[in-house]
């Protein structure tokens, strides 16, 4: 928890609430709650990572901090200033990619973008040359800039849009899944720009699906799920609560079905178990009692193959998820 | 001030011009549709036996329409294109209020629309061989100031609806042709029921539109072309103060329903 006079971020209690229709031809209007009550704090200069599943809330959570959508209740601030009365103070300070490839003019050149954007920002015209020209080269698009963007690859789209969110130069940026679609060099150039921002001292609220991405880049992660967080640490904090935990991956041919009755009698010892495909993936902190029992198994050929690893922060993520449904 | 936000109202036509008016669905409703409008307009008043006088208003009122149509649907779906393409909620998230940013994007679009209706008359004059007769110059330009102020209004009114809910762009269709009722360009208005005709008397576009016509016969009567400016200019006017308020209560309306986004 970051020391009160240094906090770039402070949310309260926020409830964000949607009403959904059902029906075709009578319509019925019925509340969907997409964020329920979170409360967190981020410190200037911290890279701040938000993870879970579709649905739990983390786009609308940045959305309602930057001033896109109201909350239903609950207070935050950016900066000291509130969100809901001090909207433009905020947006002189925030800057936001909200993931994809959208957010851009497709039929524009980068370089047109950026300037157009840096307009809407009330920027000086001398500002914009000096500052459009000094983000293409950060991004590494100097040189493509006159081309259309409808030509871009995805990660130079991504890499245009971290542009446009740094051009009016904010303290804090909220970042919603900036390397998702993106191949893996892409992803990387993304990364690297991002420690880049940090470096310069840039408050960072980052939304991610990949765990190795926040456990790389992040000071703290929140995992949020159902529109609430159930866990919020550093990602050293949050692997040690597993820590001891051993993760035993198992290869089935009929996806570990013939193994039921062995799972079963194996319970008292999983924290949990979790089936993809012809992978099983049984969580444990006794790997030798488990791997006792399963060893005849292989064999047997019910078990093509068995590894043994340490918990990574995504099987501790997949653990506090599946435990939280449970 | 105003000059120092010159360059952004530049940028903002330019983006306009670029996104929205080089493609071939705006070909056609700038180019198309007027050669039709003058067309239909000038066989249906020969039909009548209306005299070359008689003319100028249905001329005139095809010009109008081409107008109308350019702005009507370059203004509903710009925004919707944003809404599709994700920049909306970049627009919105801005420092610069909607208000400002449709304002300039609807002159675009009348700039457009002014195109198509300048194309309805050189059709008229080289397909047609009409040929308005000017008698006053000023009077013409006075009332095609009127005119476009009028359209500029209320293409900025009905700029934010696409803002407010994804599936106001499903009226547009039935917008166009009404507009050309109440105008008066294919039958007078005096044929139209009652309520109509009070629909049409607040109408800016309708004011402006005879105000225009009148402009253009021989010994236009100063009086006359007043009243239709000013009772336009006044109407519009009562348009655009009420966008003004309605646009800060769009913006919080789309904050609490989460309209922003495409999905």
């Amino acid at each position: 928890m970051p020391d009160n006079t240094e906090i770039a971020v402070k949310v309260e209690h926020l409830h964000k609430v949607f009403q959904s229709i059902q029906g075709f031809w009578v319509q019925k209007r019925h509340p969907v709650t997409a964020v329920e009550d979170i409360s967190f704090s981020i410190g200037r200069g911290e890279l701040f990572g938000v993870v879970g599943p579709n649905g739990a809330g983390k786009t609308t959570t940045v959305k309602m901090l930057s001033t896109l959508l109201l909350p239903t209740s609950g207070t935050a601030s950016i900066f000291g200033l509130d969100i809901l009365k001090d909207t433009n103070q905020i947006r002189s300070r925030i800057g936001f990619t909200l993931g994809g490839n959208k957010g851009l003019y497709s039929r524009l050149s980068g370089l047109d973008n950026l300037k157009y954007f840096a307009e809407l920002y009330k920027m000086e015209p001398d500002a914009i040359n000096r500052r459009v020209k000094e983000l293409l080269e950060v991004v590494g698009l100097t040189g493509r800039e006159k081309d259309r963007v409808e030509t871009y690859s995805s990660g130079m789209q991504q890499r245009l849009h971290l542009a446009r969110a740094l051009l009016h130069d904010p303290q804090l940026i909220f970042l919603d899944e900036p390397t998702v679609g993106i191949d893996p060099i892409g992803a990387r150039e993304i990364r690297q720009l991002v420690r880049e921002m940090v470096r310069r001292g840039k408050t960072i609220l980052l939304t991610s699906h990949y765990m190795y991405e926040v456990e790389e880049l992040c000071d703290r992660i929140a995992v949020v799920d159902h529109g609430r967080i159930i866990a919020l640490d550093t990602p050293a904090a949050l692997k040690a609560k597993s820590s001891g935990d051993c993760v035993i991956v198992i290869q089935t041919p009929n996806g570990g079905q013939t193994l039921n009755g062995k799972l079963e009698s194996l319970r008292p010892y999983l924290s949990l178990v979790h089936s993809s495909g012809e992978t099983l993936s049984l969580h444990t902190r006794t790997p030798s009692k488990v791997l006792n029992e399963l060893a005849p198994l292989l064999e047997q050929n019910v078990i093509t193959n068995i590894e043994v690893r340490n918990a990574t922060l995504e099987d501790v993520y997949v653990n506090i998820i599946k435990n939280n449904v449970a | 001030m105003w000059l120092n936000r010159l360059p952004f109202v530049w940028k903002q036509m330019n983006v306009q011009f670029q996104m929205r008016a080089m493609q071939w669905f705006s070909f056609g409703l700038i180019v198309t549709q007027p050669v039709i409008f003058s067309a239909v307009g000038y066989f249906l008043a020969r039909a009548a036996g209306r005299t070359q006088i008689d003319l100028i208003h249905t001329i005139i009122g095809s010009g109008v329409m081409g107008l109308w149509s350019t702005l009507l649907f370059t203004s509903f779906y710009d925004l919707r294109a944003d809404r599709r393409e994700g920049t909306l909620e970049l627009l919105v998230g801005s420092l610069t209020s909607i208000f400002s940013i449709l304002a300039i994007r609807t002159f675009a679009n009348v700039l457009l629309g002014s195109l198509s209706f300048l194309l309805s008359l050189i059709v008229a004059f080289l397909v047609f061989g009409f040929s308005p007769p000017i008698s006053n110059l000023l009077y013409i330009l006075v009332s095609l100031a009127v005119l476009f102020f009028c359209f500029w209004c209320i293409g900025l009114f009905l700029a934010h609806s696409p803002v407010v809910s994804r599936l106001s762009g499903l009226f547009v269709n039935y917008l166009e042709l009404p507009i050309g009722l109440l105008t008066g360009f294919m039958f007078p208005i005096s044929l139209l029921p009652g309520w109509a005709q009070g629909l049409a008397a607040f109408t800016p576009m309708v004011w402006a539109f005879n105000g225009l016509s009148a402009s253009f016969q021989p010994g236009a009567d100063p009086a006359s072309l007043w009243k239709n400016w000013l009772t336009a200019l006044g109407i519009a006017c009562i348009y655009l103060i009420a966008t003004f308020f309605m646009s800060k209560r769009v913006q919080d309306m789309i904050r609490v329903t989460g309209e922003l986004s495409s999905v």
